[in-house]
């Protein structure tokens, strides 16, 4: 089974829970959903995750000026944002305890 | 973050933007529109090109639309999308040419590429833009009247010049420390602020050189005096007399070579400055203002007022008056 398939389904979740508890801009997203052990993420799927996020109301956006190379774009969590993380945060650990049962049933027989 | 980082990342971007032709180019650009920042941070981080780490942009372009909630990725087969694809195919020869003209002109200056000793002269770009943009703005602001030279004399006064000279100066390298702007409209302003300055500067040589070269001939035949300043340029009229005091008209001037001179304005006004006609060619173009009345010039065998006369006339008076009394 295909990890990447998976993560199609719940790349908004993870980018929600990141930031969750502080702010990032992209790239800074991207390594922190890779060192929690979603290493198949791909770029191009957290910048774009990112702006659908930012389009549709769930996220604030801010610029970091930066000495050593370009500006940065901080993304954070507004009100909206949190709203979805933890109704959206409940709809995925229901369906992973079921996928868990499951799992074990199937051990089981 | 070099200028060739700079290129490799916008030549990522710009195979990313062809592979989104399908989508609405408002849509395109927004989603686009922090590409660059992003990826100079992938770069940053060390580990291979941007195609080797990234793989190659239509398929990011795939990856970032799909996530983003767009589906249109396949480019339309219309003429759009071809002029677009040739467009793209010159860009990337004009981008490689540069390249490698980059690197062979390199050595010739010491360097790698030419772009490292470029990228040194950023400071003194800076300073030149603050100097151009100073002046642009005295030259828009100053009367017509009075010539700006080479400071920017908004007001004609030479301390508010160097006032708006040096804030000129300090302006542009804060704006080029602040190194190049995020949003896209702040990027577009920049460049065609800069497309002005450079256009103003070239014009400006232009002026200034062929101003000093006027000048110059200036010099070289004195009495050419239609509108440039000189020892000349307040004789609106020339009177000659002769050795006898006597006012000559219909004078015609001759330099060494044969050319002929030509001071002041042909014509004549009367005390009402209404214009009279001139009867006679060459100087002067006004016998009836002559400083010295001589009398008329017709009348030359009279000279009743001249110095000599003048000396004349006591002589004999003396000596038959004594004989009288």
């Amino acid at each position: 089974m295909d990890a990447t398939q998976l993560l199609k389904g719940v790349l908004d979740l993870a980018v929600l829970a990141v930031l969750r508890d502080e702010d990032g801009y992209g790239y800074d997203i991207l390594r922190r959903l890779r060192a929690a052990g979603l290493e198949e993420v791909g770029d191009a799927s957290v910048y774009g995750t990112l702006r659908r996020l930012f389009n549709n109301g769930l996220l604030n956006s801010y610029v970091v000026p930066s000495d050593e190379g370009p500006h940065r774009k901080y993304y954070a969590l507004n009100e909206a944002g949190r709203a979805e993380l933890q109704s959206s945060g409940k709809v995925w650990q229901g369906f992973a305890s079921i996928m868990e049962d499951l799992l074990r049933e199937r051990g089981k027989a | 973050m070099n200028l060739t980082a700079q290129d490799e990342i916008a030549v990522y971007v710009e195979g990313v933007r062809e592979a989104l032709a399908g989508l609405p180019a408002a849509t395109r650009d927004e989603l686009l529109e922090d590409l660059p920042e992003h990826l100079a941070e992938v770069l940053a981080e060390g580990g291979g090109s941007l195609h080797e780490r990234l793989g190659p942009p239509a398929a990011y372009a795939a990856e970032l639309s799909a996530s983003a909630g767009f589906t249109a990725t396949t480019p339309p087969a219309g003429e759009r999308s071809r002029v677009a694809a040739t467009a793209a195919r010159h860009r990337a020869r004009i981008d490689r040419a540069l390249r490698s003209f980059d690197e062979q002109a390199g050595p010739i200056l010491g360097y790698a590429r030419a772009s490292e000793f470029l990228a040194l002269l950023r400071p003194a770009w800076w300073v030149l833009r603050g100097y151009l943009a100073a002046m642009s703005v005295a030259f828009l602001l100053h009367d017509h009247g009075t010539p700006l030279g080479l400071l920017p004399r908004a007001g004609g006064d030479d301390l508010a010049a160097i006032l708006l000279l040096g804030l000129g100066i300090l302006g542009s390298i804060w704006l080029g420390r602040r190194g190049r702007p995020v949003a896209p409209w702040p990027r577009r302003l920049q460049r065609l602020g800069t497309g002005f300055l450079v256009l103003f500067a070239v014009i400006g040589f232009f002026e200034v050189d062929s101003a000093a070269q006027r000048d110059y001939q200036y010099y070289d035949s004195v009495g050419y005096t239609d509108e440039r300043p000189g020892p000349l340029s307040d004789v609106r009229d020339v009177f000659v007399y002769d050795g006898d005091g006597k006012l000559l008209v219909g004078v015609q001037l001759y330099d060494q070579d044969g050319q002929p001179i030509r001071v002041g304005e042909p014509g004549c006004y009367d005390a009402q400055g209404n214009p009279v006609p001139i009867t006679n060619p060459g100087y002067p173009y006004c016998p009836s203002q002559a400083p010295f009345q001589s009398g008329e010039p017709a009348l030359s065998t009279a000279p009743s007022t001249g110095p000599s006369g003048a000396s004349a006339d006591p002589s004999p008076a003396t000596p038959s008056s004594t004989p009288t009394r």
